[in-house]
């Protein structure tokens, strides 16, 4: 009795916090939604998801999300490790470097996406500016469909890398100096030394970050919002900010629910299907 | 050919100097074991042989050639690590023949010399083995192969069994001492463990605070250590220390102003002395310096005896059984030659001075 006095308060807040918004969105998404008692009206069974799955605009969408996470993720991730390896070695500075690498995570999405707006802006914006001096552009950041997905994902990348960099950078100090030193006597160049050693040694920590980052670019809408608006047309209209959309402008809250119940399965289904082929891969190596 | 020549080596971290000029010769074949307690900078010269740290001053040749500047690779060194540093996703086999791969071996070549290390070493059915799948005293071994394959001039071990339990720690000993034997590769062995110093080397180096205290053969070491340093360290269990005042020629009076007789031939004009007796070479007898016994070890083979010499502790080692008990007085004599005499700052001994020819097994 007295242990469970003692974890009241916590399960009494994850209730409120966690499980139930989750099973009041599974509610609704099985119910249609009445406005005025902001409440589950009467049950309809599949009938949402139904909806939903019959909407082009559903399958559009996580189309959209899906090209999003096959290049930022990849890109992030390599690039993330990349530049963890480029800094970890001894030089003056390094600490400012990776300080300095903290500020865009810092920085609130919305504000970014502002900021990078006025960068990639197609008359004024810094970039196009930078381009022209190489003689490119001008670019119409937000008006052609490919390139406006190009911002989203270099606004993304931007501020996701330096945790990456981070998280890779906490690695590569933790991995063993003597087995490093091992390779230096038996004659492993720069390459091979990167390519036999750090990178088998690192694929544990490579594939959590993945997960980690995985979890959260599915997530990811706010930058969208603030930088495209999901446009030109539907060209970067992510799932969530059409999740949103749909809740929030047209305030068809049962059929949002239900999609944002498909995108939760979809994401469990594919994160364990994600651990499960890292951790063979971990076993190959 | 693989001699090592440490020429006047200093090492600094910044304004800290951990190596103050340290000379040694290394012949071909030798092993020589540096041993020190930690910080005494015997890991960081045989990282400095590696070329794993860089040298402050002086030079390292190795078979004729100043390898100052040469990279780990170029020395033709192997090393075995403490923590084996094998690498943990290849298996035995990879392991060892990692080094000959980076240099383009054919392979045929690679796999005879790898499976020759792995018969040497008994490794042969382990060789698909990772890491992971071993016992520690495998991984050292697979370490050692690592090493083997290469064929190198020179032999680095740094603390290579203090990872392995004690009995584990004997039996590699031996293998160490075997395969040396075997292949004859001059070795460069660095312990804490003056037990493992002695018993492998042909040669022990006694290190202190960055400066060579003492070097010799492990016997040489054990009848005539040159400092209170070197005989305080070797030796096992260590070897007694009993301060007091001479009074003439022949006597000395201990601190609670019990005088005893030191049956050597001259004490010197020291005010003040230690005198050094090694645990087995105290004898009972009838009559001699008094102890008071307080605990009694019988082991089976020998007795280790802890007595109170006018409130100094003193161990005594007996061979076989005695009959003492605790509170009883017992007294002590020294064959006179085995009696080791320490002036004042502990630093030069004047036993050489007095002392004859030693014997003992």
């Amino acid at each position: 009795m007295t242990r469970w006095s003692f974890m009241m308060p916590s399960i009494v807040l994850l209730l409120v916090t966690l499980a139930y918004p989750i099973f009041y969105t599974i509610d609704i998404s099985f119910s249609t939604f009445d406005l005025s008692t902001f409440g589950a009206d009467e049950r309809v069974g599949w009938a949402n998801y139904e909806e939903v799955l019959n909407d082009y605009r559903f399958w559009d969408a996580l189309k959209v999300t899906l090209v999003y996470l096959v290049i930022a993720l990849p890109l992030q991730v390599a690039l993330g490790f990349a530049i963890a390896f480029l800094i970890n070695a001894e030089w003056g500075g390094r600490g400012m470097v990776r300080a300095l690498f903290i500020i865009p995570m810092v920085v609130a999405p919305v504000v970014a996406g502002g900021i990078w707006r006025m960068i990639l802006d197609p008359l004024w914006g810094l970039m196009n500016y930078a381009l022209q001096g190489i003689g490119i552009g001008p670019l119409d950041w937000f008006g052609d469909a490919n390139l406006a997905m190009a911002a989203v994902i270099i606004i993304d990348t931007w501020r996701w890398t330096p945790f990456i960099v981070l998280i890779a950078t906490a690695a590569l100090l933790a991995l063993p100096r003597d087995v490093f030193e091992a390779a230096k006597i038996d004659g492993a160049n720069w390459w091979s030394t990167l390519w036999s050693i750090a990178l088998p040694l690192l694929i544990p920590i490579i594939t959590a970050t993945f997960v980690i980052r995985w979890l959260g670019a599915v997530k990811m809408f706010d930058i969208v919002l603030a930088a495209t608006y999901g446009g030109p047309g539907k060209a970067t209209n992510v799932l969530n900010l059409f999740i949103y959309e749909e809740a929030f402008r047209s305030l068809r809250f049962a059929e949002s629910s239900a999609m944002a119940v498909i995108v939760l399965v979809l994401t469990m289904v594919l994160t364990g299907i994600f651990l499960y082929g890292s951790r063979k891969l971990e076993e190959r190596f | 050919m693989g001699t090592v020549d440490i020429r006047n080596i200093r090492k600094s971290y910044g304004n800290v100097e951990v190596l103050h000029g340290v000379s040694l010769h290394i012949r071909d074949g030798e092993f020589v074991a540096l041993v020190g307690p930690s910080g005494c900078g015997k890991s960081t010269l045989l990282r400095m042989i590696a070329g794993l740290e860089d040298i402050t001053a002086g030079d390292i040749v190795i078979s004729d050639r100043v390898v100052n500047h040469v990279a780990p690779k170029d020395r033709n060194i192997a090393m075995v690590f403490q923590n084996y540093a094998l690498y943990p996703h290849m298996n035995v086999r990879d392991n060892m023949g990692f080094a000959l791969r980076q240099r383009r071996m054919p392979k045929p070549e690679i796999e005879s010399r790898v499976d020759n290390a792995a018969r040497i070493l008994g490794l042969e059915r382990l060789l698909d083995r990772k890491p992971r799948a071993l016992s520690g005293g495998q991984r050292q071994r697979v370490a050692m192969g690592r090493a083997i394959v290469r064929e190198p001039n020179v032999f680095l071990f740094d603390e290579p069994l203090s990872n392995l339990d004690a009995k584990l720690r004997v039996q590699m000993r031996s293998e160490i001492k075997e395969l040396h034997q075997r292949l004859k590769t001059t070795t460069v062995y660095v312990t804490h463990d003056q037990i493992e110093a002695m018993t492998l080397a042909d040669r022990v180096v006694v290190m202190n605070g960055g400066v060579i205290e003492q070097q010799g053969s492990p016997l040489e070491l054990y009848d005539h250590p040159a400092s209170r340093f070197v005989a305080a360290f070797i030796g096992s269990p260590p070897m007694n220390f009993i301060e007091g005042t001479v009074v003439n020629g022949t006597h000395v009076r201990l601190e609670d102003g019990t005088t005893i007789h030191v049956p050597v031939t001259n004490l010197g004009g020291q005010a003040r002395v230690t005198i050094g007796v090694r645990p087995e070479h105290f004898e009972l007898s009838n009559a001699g310096w008094p102890a008071t016994v307080s605990v009694v070890e019988p082991t089976g083979s020998e007795t280790q005896i802890t007595a109170r010499m006018s409130g100094q502790i003193v161990r005594i080692l007996i061979r076989g059984r005695t009959f003492v008990r605790p509170g009883e007085v017992i007294h002590l004599t020294v064959p006179p030659d085995l009696i080791h005499i320490f002036d004042d700052s502990g630093t030069p001994s004047i036993h050489a001075i007095t002392r004859g020819i030693k014997q003992h097994a």
